[in-house]
C-alpha cells in the first residue's frame, strides 16, 4: 500500500525534496538561494510551457476518440455519433481543456506519466522511449560537432579583425613588411572564407544540404546513407550469437554522420559568428592591453585573456542552440528517413493527429532546454566570478 | 650597475616621434615630432587634454600603439639599459618584453578595466613575475603579498586572492601599482592614475606613489591633465597640445613662469584659494527651501527581504537666490539624488521642496504631487553626459525648442524660432548650426545646447549635475564662464553639483558638503575652503591637489633649471 | 573594412565637401552613408534589388506563362534550351536556340495490341519506358529560333492596384524575351511542361510577399508584447516575459506545423491559406524581437534625454511620440530587414514539408519540395534551378542585413 503510494508519486517527492533541500541550503548561502530561485523559475516556466503546448494541441483538428472510432470503422463496425461521444466521455475528452491540462500536469508531476498515445495504442512514455533518447543524442552530437568546429575557427577568425592588408609602417624592415603584408592578406582571405561559410549555413538550410549530399551520392552511384542502418543490418541484433555485432556498429557509424553533420551545419555557422563576435569584443578590452603591457604574449595572451573570458557567454547559449538544432531535426528526419522522436513528432502532428504524443515530445524538448539553461546558469554562477557578481550581488 | 647612474645618462630618449593614424579620413597625425627624455629616477609630468597625443606617446614606449598607428621616420625611442642603448622601435618578438613589464611598466587610468575580471589578481601578478623574474609560484606569491603590504593594502594575504571587482576603488589602484612594481621596472608609466578616483583617495594614491618612488628609485612618466597633481609629483613637466610639445622644462619653470598661453590657461583652471570671492554683505533671501528631505530606494537584492538604501537622509537646506551654489561630495554621497529631487525627478520619501517668489505656488513633497509644468517653468537641469542627454534624432533647434513646444509657451512657430535664436546666441551657439543634429558637435558644444534648452523657458533655477566633468579643462573653463555670465545677466540661481573641488572653488559663491546622504557643512566658498569646520570637510580640502606655492618647493633659483641632475633619492623631497 | 576602403580611396570624398550635409543628416541618412561604404553590402544590395525586381515584374521577365495554361504539352520534362551566338552553320549577332522535337518512342503498338507477351517484355527491357529516356529530344540544328525582345505573349497585369473602389490595373502583353515559334524554356520544363524559369521568377515574389506580410504581423505582435512590457514594466512585464520565455523554448517549426495542420483541415482558398500561413509565421515569431524591443525601450527610457524631456514638461504621450518612437524607428526597419531570410526560411520549410503552400501556387518552398523527388534528382537536374536562386536570394539578404547591422550600430555614432 505504502509502496504503491510512493511508486505513484515518486517524481513529486523528488521535485519537492530537491526544492526543500535547496531552500534549506539557501537560508544562509546566497549561492543556494540563487539556485533555489532559479529552480522555482525553471519549474514555473515548465508549467507555462505545458500550457502553451496544450493550447497548441487544442488547435489540431480531430481527437483520439474520432481516430479510434474511425479505426474501428475500418474493422467493419458501423459507428454512430453516440459511440463517438461515449468514447470521448470514456477518454475524458469531453472535459474542458483546463481540466484535462490540470490532470495531465498532475499525472506528470506525480509519476512522470505523460498520458496515452492513441495512435500507438500504448502509453506515451513507452511509445517514445528510446526514440527520444535517440533524438537527444543526435542533437547533442550535432552540438558537439558544431562547437568543435565553430570554437577554433571562430577564434581564428577573430584574430583577423582590425588588420590592414598591407603593412606600411616605415619602422619595419622591407622583408618584415612583406612578410606581415602576406600574413595579413591571408588572414583577411581566411576571414572572408569563414564569413562566407557561416552565411552559407543560413542560405543553405539543413534540408537543402541533406538533399545536396544525397544528390552527390546519386551521382557517385553509391547507395544513399539514409536511415540509420542498411537493409542487411536492420534486423541484426546488437548482441547476436557471435557476440557483439561489429558489422552493425560499422554500418551504424556509416549512417549516423549524415544527420549529425546536417543538423550541426547551421548551428556551426551561427556559432562561428557568435564566437567571433565574443572574442573580438573581449580582445578590445583594456585588460588585454594591460596584459600585453606586462609582457604576456602569444598563446598565453590569447588563451588566457580574451578566449578565457568569452567561454561563459558561449556556455550560456547552449540551451538555445539545442532549441535551434531540434527545430531543424523534423525536416531533416523526413529528408533522410530517420525514425527518431522528431520523425514521430511530424507523424503525430501531420498524419495521425496524436495530440498527446506530440504534446509530450514538445514538452520534453522544452524540458531539456530549460534544464540545460538551469544547469548552465547554476554552474556559471559557481565558477565564473563575473556571473556570480551579477546574479548574487556583492 | 643601476645604483649609481651617471649624472648625464638618460634612461629614455624620444627623438622626433611622429605617429599617424590610419582612419577613414586618411592619415591623421596624432603625435607630431615630439622630443622627450627621462633620466633615471626622474618624474616627468606629461600634461595635456584629451586628443593631445600624450597617451599615444606613452604607449609607443611600450610598443602598445593600436594596429592602425604608423610610426613615421625618423622617429626614435631609445632605452638605456645595462650600458646599452636599445632601440625600442626595432625590438621584435620576445625582446619586446624588455619594454613590456621588464624595464618599463604601466599603470592605467581604469584599474577596474585593466585587470582581467575572471582571473584572480594573484594569478595575474604571479604570471607577470614568472615571465620576467623567473620566480616559481611560491616565491612569486610571497613577493606579491609583500608588495601588497607595501602599497598599503589591509589584509594583503586575503586581498591577494580576490577578484578585482571585490576591491574598492582605491584598493584597486593600489593593487594596480603593486602589479606594475612587481617586476622592479626602471621606468613606470602612469596614465592618469588618479583621475577616476575620489579626491581623498587621489591624495592617498599620490602620496603612495611619491613614497614608493623614493624607496625604489625608479623613473616615472606621469600623464595627467591636472597641473595640481603634476606640481605634487613631477620634477620636469612637458605640456602637449594637439600632438605637439608646447612647453617643457622643470616643474618650477613651467608651473610658475609659464610661457605658452595654453599652459597659462591650464593653470587658470586650478583653484585659486588666495583670491576667492568675498561673501556678499548679507545672505540673499532663499529661492528654494528643502525641508526634512529623505529619499530611500529599495535595493534590488536577491535576499528574501528587501533592503533599503537611504540616498538622502533628512536634509533641510535653503538655497540663496541669485547665487551659484556648489554641492560637493564624493561618489555615492547622494548629491545627484538631492539635485534631482529638487526638480521632482527622484521619489521623495519624506519632507518637501518649496520654491519661493514664483507666480504660482510650487511646492511638492512626500504627500504633495508635483505640478510638472509649473515646476518646469521654474527649474531646469543641465546633465552630466553631453551625449545621452540630447536626443540624437532631433535637430538642435528642436532640442532647444522642446520646452516651449511641450508646454505651449509660445503662440506660434515664428515666436518659438525667435526665442530659440535668442537663447542660442546667449549661449554662444552659432545660429547656422541650429539645423544640425547633435552628432555634429563636440562635448563642450553639446553642453551649450543643453544649457540653452534649460534656459529657453526662462527658469529661475538650474541644477547643473557634474556638467563639466566629462569635458577637458580648457572647455570646462568656457562653460564655467558661460554659467557665471548667465548668473550675472539673468539673475539665475544655479545649483552646481560636482566632485571636483577646484571647479567649485572657481565658480561658486556658496558651498554645501555632503557625505553618505547627509549634509556635513555649508557656508560661503571662503568659509568652506579657508576655514572648514568639520573634520570631513578639512580632509576634503586638504586633499585638493593645489599648486604648491613656490616657497613650499626648494627656492626658485637658477640651480633648479638643472633639477633633473640632482641625485635620485633626495631626502629633501619626502612628504612634499 | 572601412580602413581598407580608405586605403584604396574607394568612394572617398573630401570631408569638407560634404561637411554640412553630414552634420544635418538624420539617423537614417547616416545609416545609409555608412552602408554605402561597405562594398560587399552594396554589391549584395544590387543583386537583391535585381532579384526582387525580377520577382515583382515576373510576368514581364518570364517568357512563358508559369501556370498550367502556359504548359507546353510537347515539351514535358524538357531540358534547358541554351542560346548560342554561333555554331557550325555560322555566326549571328542575335542569339538563337534550336528547335527541339520529342523523339517518338519506338513502341511497336501493333505487337502490343496483338497481346504478345514477348513484345511487352521487349518493350520493358528496351528501356523506352524508363524515366531517363522520356526526356530525350531531337535537336534540329538547322532550324534556328532567334531570340526576340519585347515579344507579344499572354496578357498579364503589370501593376494591379484594384483595391476597394480603386480600379487601377495596368495590363500588358509584352515580355522581355521570347521566340517566334513555340516557347522558350531557358531552364527547361517540369513533368507537366511548365517552364521552370518562369515559375521560379513568379515564386520569388510570392515568397517575398509572404515574408512581408509575416514581418508586418511579427512587428505588430512584437511591438504589442515588447511595448506593453517595456512601457508598463513591473508585474505586467514579469508575466508577459515569462510567457514569452515559455514560447521561446518550444521549437518554432513544430509550432508552425501544428498550426499549418489545423489550417489544412479548414476549407480555404489558396489565397486565404497563403495569408493565413504568413500571419501564423509572423504572429508566433514575437519572442525574440519582442524581448529586444522591451530591452530597447527600457534602456531608451532611462536615457538622460528622456528625463530631460520630462523635466521640460513634456507629457508622456509627447515623450512616446517625439522621443521613444523615433528612437526605435530606424532600429525596427533594420531589424526587419535582417529578419527577412529567417521568415523566408520558415515559409520554405513549411512548404517543403507539404504543409505550407501547395503546388498550383509557385512559391520557392513549393519548388524546393520537388527537389526531394528521386526522379528529379536523377533525371531532371535543371529543376534544381530554384534551389540556386533561393540560395542566392538568402545570401544576398544576409549580406545586406549584415552590412546594415554594422551601419546601424549605435556605437559608431558617438565617434
Amino acid at each position: 500500500m505504502v509502496i504503491e503510494f510512493f511508486a505513484n508519486t515518486w517524481l513529486l517527492w523528488i521535485l519537492v525534496s530537491v526544492g526543500t533541500g535547496l531552500f534549506w541550503l539557501g537560508r544562509d548561502s546566497q549561492y543556494f538561494n540563487y539556485v533555489f530561485n532559479r529552480y522555482s523559475l525553471a519549474l514555473l516556466t515548465l508549467l507555462l510551457v505545458s500550457g502553451v503546448v496544450f493550447v497548441l494541441m487544442e488547435v489540431l483538428p480531430g481527437d483520439c476518440a474520432e481516430k479510434y472510432i474511425a479505426y474501428k470503422n475500418t474493422q467493419g463496425e458501423t459507428i454512430t455519433q453516440a459511440d463517438i461521444d461515449a468514447e470521448r466521455a470514456r477518454m475524458g475528452l469531453d472535459q474542458p481543456m483546463v481540466v484535462r491540462w490540470a490532470s495531465w500536469v498532475t499525472d506528470l508531476t506525480l509519476r512522470g506519466d505523460m498520458g496515452f498515445s492513441c495512435s500507438k495504442r500504448q502509453s506515451v512514455n513507452l511509445a517514445l522511449g528510446d526514440r527520444f533518447w535517440m533524438s537527444f543524442l543526435f542533437c547533442m552530437a550535432a552540438l558537439i560537432f558544431a562547437y568543435l568546429i565553430a570554437v577554433p575557427f571562430g577564434i581564428l577568425s577573430a584574430f583577423t579583425i582590425n588588420k590592414t592588408w598591407t603593412d606600411k609602417n616605415p619602422q619595419h624592415t622591407p622583408t618584415e613588411r612583406l612578410i606581415n603584408s602576406i600574413g595579413m592578406s591571408t588572414q583577411k582571405v581566411l576571414d572572408l572564407v569563414l564569413r562566407l561559410v557561416s552565411y552559407l549555413g543560413l542560405a543553405l538550410p539543413n534540408f537543402l544540404l541533406a538533399l545536396t549530399i544525397i544528390l552527390l551520392y546519386v551521382f557517385a552511384g553509391e547507395p544513399m546513407p539514409t536511415g540509420l542502418y542498411s537493409d542487411e543490418y536492420r534486423n541484426v541484433p546488437w548482441f547476436g550469437d557471435n557476440g557483439f555485432s561489429w558489422g552493425k556498429l560499422d554500418d551504424f557509424i556509416g549512417h549516423i554522420w549524415l544527420p549529425i553533420f546536417v543538423i550541426g551545419w547551421s548551428a556551426t555557422a551561427l556559432q562561428l559568428q557568435t564566437v567571433r563576435a565574443l572574442v573580438v569584443d573581449e580582445s578590445n578590452k583594456l585588460y588585454v592591453d594591460a596584459a600585453r603591457a606586462r609582457g604576456v604574449d602569444g598563446i598565453a595572451l590569447w588563451a588566457g585573456y580574451p578566449v578565457r573570458h568569452s567561454i561563459s557567454p558561449l556556455v550560456n547559449s547552449i540551451g538555445f542552440d539545442y532549441n535551434r538544432v531540434f527545430n531543424d531535426l523534423p525536416i531533416v528526419a523526413v529528408v533522410i528517413g530517420l525514425t527518431d522522436a522528431a520523425a514521430l513528432l511530424i507523424e503525430a502532428l501531420s498524419m495521425t493527429n496524436d495530440q498527446e504524443l506530440a504534446a509530450a515530445i514538445l514538452f520534453l524538448v522544452a524540458l531539456v532546454i530549460i534544464s540545460m539553461n538551469f544547469f548552465t546558469d547554476v554552474i556559471l554562477a559557481a565558477i565564473d566570478p563575473r556571473v556570480r557578481k551579477s546574479v548574487l550581488g556583492n | 650597475m643601476m645604483i649609481n647612474q651617471g649624472v648625464s645618462s638618460r634612461l629614455l630618449d624620444i627623438r622626433d616621434l611622429t605617429i599617424d593614424f590610419n582612419t577613414d579620413e586618411g592619415l591623421v597625425r596624432a603625435v607630431d615630432n615630439v622630443n622627450l627624455s627621462v633620466r633615471p629616477g626622474e618624474v616627468m609630468g606629461l600634461v595635456g587634454e584629451s586628443g593631445s597625443g600624450k597617451s599615444v606617446t606613452a604607449k609607443s614606449i611600450m610598443r602598445l600603439t593600436p594596429g592602425n598607428a604608423v610610426i613615421q621616420h625618423p622617429s626614435q625611442i631609445t632605452l638605456h639599459h645595462r650600458d646599452q642603448d636599445i632601440n625600442i622601435l626595432k625590438l621584435r618578438g620576445r625582446d619586446l618584453r624588455t619594454v613590456r613589464g621588464d624595464q618599463v611598466s604601466m599603470i592605467f587610468q581604469e584599474p577596474m578595466a585593466s585587470f582581467a575580471p575572471a582571473i584572480r589578481i594573484s594569478d595575474q601578478m604571479i604570471q607577470t613575475m614568472q615571465i620576467h623574474l623567473g620566480y616559481d609560484r611560491d616565491q612569486a606569491r610571497r613577493a606579491g603579498i609583500e608588495l601588497f603590504e607595501r602599497v598599503g593594502i589591509v589584509n594583503p594575504e586575503q586581498r591577494f586572492d580576490q577578484y578585482v571587482f571585490e576591491l574598492s576603488g582605491g584598493m584597486r589602484q593600489r593593487a594596480m601599482i603593486a602589479m606594475a612594481l612587481s617586476t622592479k621596472p626602471k621606468l613606470l608609466i602612469a596614465d592618469e592614475p588618479t583621475t577616476a578616483l575620489d579626491v581623498t583617495i587621489q591624495a592617498q594614491v599620490l602620496d603612495l606613489m611619491l613614497e614608493l618612488r623614493e624607496q625604489m628609485g625608479m623613473a616615472m612618466i606621469f600623464i595627467t591633465h591636472d597641473l595640481g597633481v603634476v606640481s605634487k609629483i613631477a620634477d620636469n613637466v612637458t605640456v602637449m597640445k594637439k600632438g605637439q610639445v608646447v612647453e617643457a622644462g622643470s616643474a618650477e619653470q613651467v608651473l610658475f613662469q609659464p610661457e605658452h598661453s595654453y599652459t597659462k590657461r591650464l593653470l587658470d583652471a586650478l583653484p585659486h584659494l588666495e583670491d576667492l570671492p568675498e561673501a556678499p554683505k548679507k545672505t540673499p533671501p532663499p529661492l528654494l527651501s528643502v525641508k526634512d528631505l529623505s529619499i530611500t530606494y529599495p535595493l534590488a537584492g536577491n535576499g528574501r527581504k528587501t533592503e533599503y538604501f537611504n540616498a538622502v537622509k533628512n536634509i533641510s537646506l535653503d538655497l540663496p537666490e541669485g547665487q551659484i551654489i556648489g554641492l560637493v561630495g564624493e561618489s555615492g554621497s547622494g548629491k545627484t539624488t538631492l539635485g534631482k529631487a529638487m526638480l521632482g525627478a527622484a521619489p521623495i520619501s519624506t519632507g518637501h521642496v518649496q520654491y519661493h517668489n514664483t507666480k504660482k505656488k510650487v511646492k511638492f513633497g512626500a504627500d504633495k504631487a508635483i505640478k510638472r509644468k509649473r515646476l518646469a517653468k521654474t527649474a531646469q537641469m543641465v546633465f552630466q553626459d553631453p551625449y545621452s542627454s540630447l536626443n540624437p534624432r532631433m535637430t538642435v533647434r528642436d532640442i532647444i525648442a522642446e520646452p516651449l513646444e511641450a508646454m505651449n509657451i509660445t503662440k506660434n512657430r515664428e515666436e518659438t524660432d525667435a526665442r530659440v535664436i535668442e537663447v542660442a546666441k546667449r549661449c554662444h551657439i552659432d545660429v547656422e548650426h541650429l539645423r544640425r543634429f547633435p552628432h555634429a558637435f563636440s562635448g563642450g558644444q553639446r553642453q551649450r545646447i543643453s544649457i540653452a534648452r534649460a534656459l529657453v523657458c526662462n527658469p529661475k533655477f538650474i541644477v547643473a549635475d557634474e556638467s563639466v566633468a566629462a569635458l577637458d579643462v580648457s572647455i570646462q573653463a568656457e562653460i564655467l564662464k558661460l554659467l557665471k555670465e548667465l548668473r550675472e545677466e539673468l539673475g539665475l540661481t544655479i545649483l552646481f553639483i560636482s566632485h571636483d573641488l577646484s571647479v567649485i572653488a572657481n565658480l561658486c559663491d556658496w558651498v554645501c558638503v555632503m557625505k553618505h546622504g547627509e549634509l556635513v557643512e555649508q557656508g560661503t566658498v571662503r568659509q568652506i575652503f579657508l576655514e572648514p569646520q568639520e573634520a570631513y570637510t578639512q580632509k576634503l580640502i586638504a586633499s585638493i591637489p593645489l599648486l604648491d606655492s613656490p616657497e613650499g618647493r626648494p627656492s626658485n633659483t637658477p640651480e633648479l633649471v638643472h633639477i633633473a641632475e640632482r641625485p635620485v633619492c633626495s631626502e629633501a623631497r619626502v612628504g612634499v | 573594412m572601412n580602413a581598407l576602403l580608405a586605403r584604396f580611396g574607394f568612394g572617398r570624398q573630401s570631408k569638407s565637401q560634404n561637411d554640412e550635409s553630414y552634420y544635418t543628416a538624420g539617423q537614417l541618412a547616416l545609416i545609409k552613408a555608412r552602408f554605402k561604404r561597405k562594398t560587399s553590402g552594396v554589391v549584395a544590395a544590387w543583386i537583391l534589388g535585381t532579384l526582387v525586381m525580377m520577382g515583382f515584374f515576373a510576368p514581364f521577365f518570364s517568357p512563358v506563362d508559369p501556370t498550367i495554361n502556359g504548359a507546353d504539352p510537347d515539351y514535358r520534362r524538357g531540358a534547358p534550351q541554351a542560346f548560342y551566338f554561333w555554331d557550325e552553320n555560322g555566326f549571328s549577332l542575335r542569339p538563337f536556340t534550336y528547335t527541339y522535337t520529342k523523339e517518338k518512342a519506338r513502341i511497336d503498338l501493333k505487337a502490343l495490341a496483338g497481346g504478345g507477351l514477348n513484345a511487352l517484355d521487349a518493350l520493358t527491357s528496351s528501356g523506352a519506358l524508363k524515366a531517363s529516356n522520356q526526356n530525350k529530344y531531337v535537336i534540329d540544328k538547322e532550324q534556328r529560333r532567334y531570340i526576340q525582345l519585347f515579344v507579344k505573349g499572354w496578357e498579364y497585369s503589370l501593376i494591379d492596384l484594384s483595391v476597394g473602389g480603386l480600379d487601377l490595373d495596368i495590363r500588358w502583353d509584352r515580355h522581355l524575351l521570347g521566340v517566334e515559334q513555340g516557347q522558350l524554356h531557358i531552364m527547361g520544363t517540369d513533368e507537366d511542361g511548365k517552364d521552370v524559369f518562369s515559375r521560379t521568377l513568379h515564386a520569388i515574389w510570392i515568397t517575398i510577399s509572404i515574408a512581408i506580410v509575416a514581418l508586418i504581423v511579427k512587428l505588430f505582435s512584437s511591438l504589442l508584447v515588447g511595448g506593453v512590457s517595456g512601457y508598463f514594466g513591473g508585474r505586467i512585464d514579469a508575466v508577459l516575459m515569462s510567457i514569452t520565455d515559455a514560447v521561446r523554448v518550444v521549437p518554432a517549426i513544430p509550432i508552425y506545423l501544428a498550426c499549418a495542420v489545423a489550417l489544412s483541415e479548414m476549407d480555404l482558398t489558396p489565397v486565404q491559406r497563403y495569408f493565413a500561413i504568413a500571419v501564423i509565421i509572423g504572429a508566433l515569431d514575437f519572442p525574440t524581437l519582442g524581448r529586444r524591443l522591451r530591452t530597447h525601450i527600457l534602456t531608451e527610457r532611462n536615457q538622460d534625454y528622456v528625463l530631460a524631456a520630462q523635466l521640460c514638461g513634456s507629457s508622456s504621450w509627447r515623450i512616446i511620440w517625439r522621443h521613444l518612437v523615433p528612437s526605435f524607428g530606424s532600429y525596427i526597419i533594420v531589424d526587419t530587414l535582417i529578419n527577412f531570410p529567417y521568415v523566408i526560411l520558415a515559409e520554405t520549410s513549411l512548404s517543403f514539408l507539404g504543409l505550407g503552400l501547395t503546388d498550383p501556387i509557385n512559391s520557392l518552398g513549393v519548388l524546393l519540395q520537388k527537389a526531394q523527388d528521386p526522379d528529379i534528382q536523377q533525371n531532371m537536374l535543371w529543376q534544381f534551378f530554384p534551389v540556386a536562386v533561393f540560395v542566392f536570394l538568402i545570401m544576398a539578404f544576409v549580406f545586406v542585413g549584415d552590412a546594415l547591422r554594422d551601419a546601424a550600430d549605435p556605437y559608431s555614432e558617438k565617434k
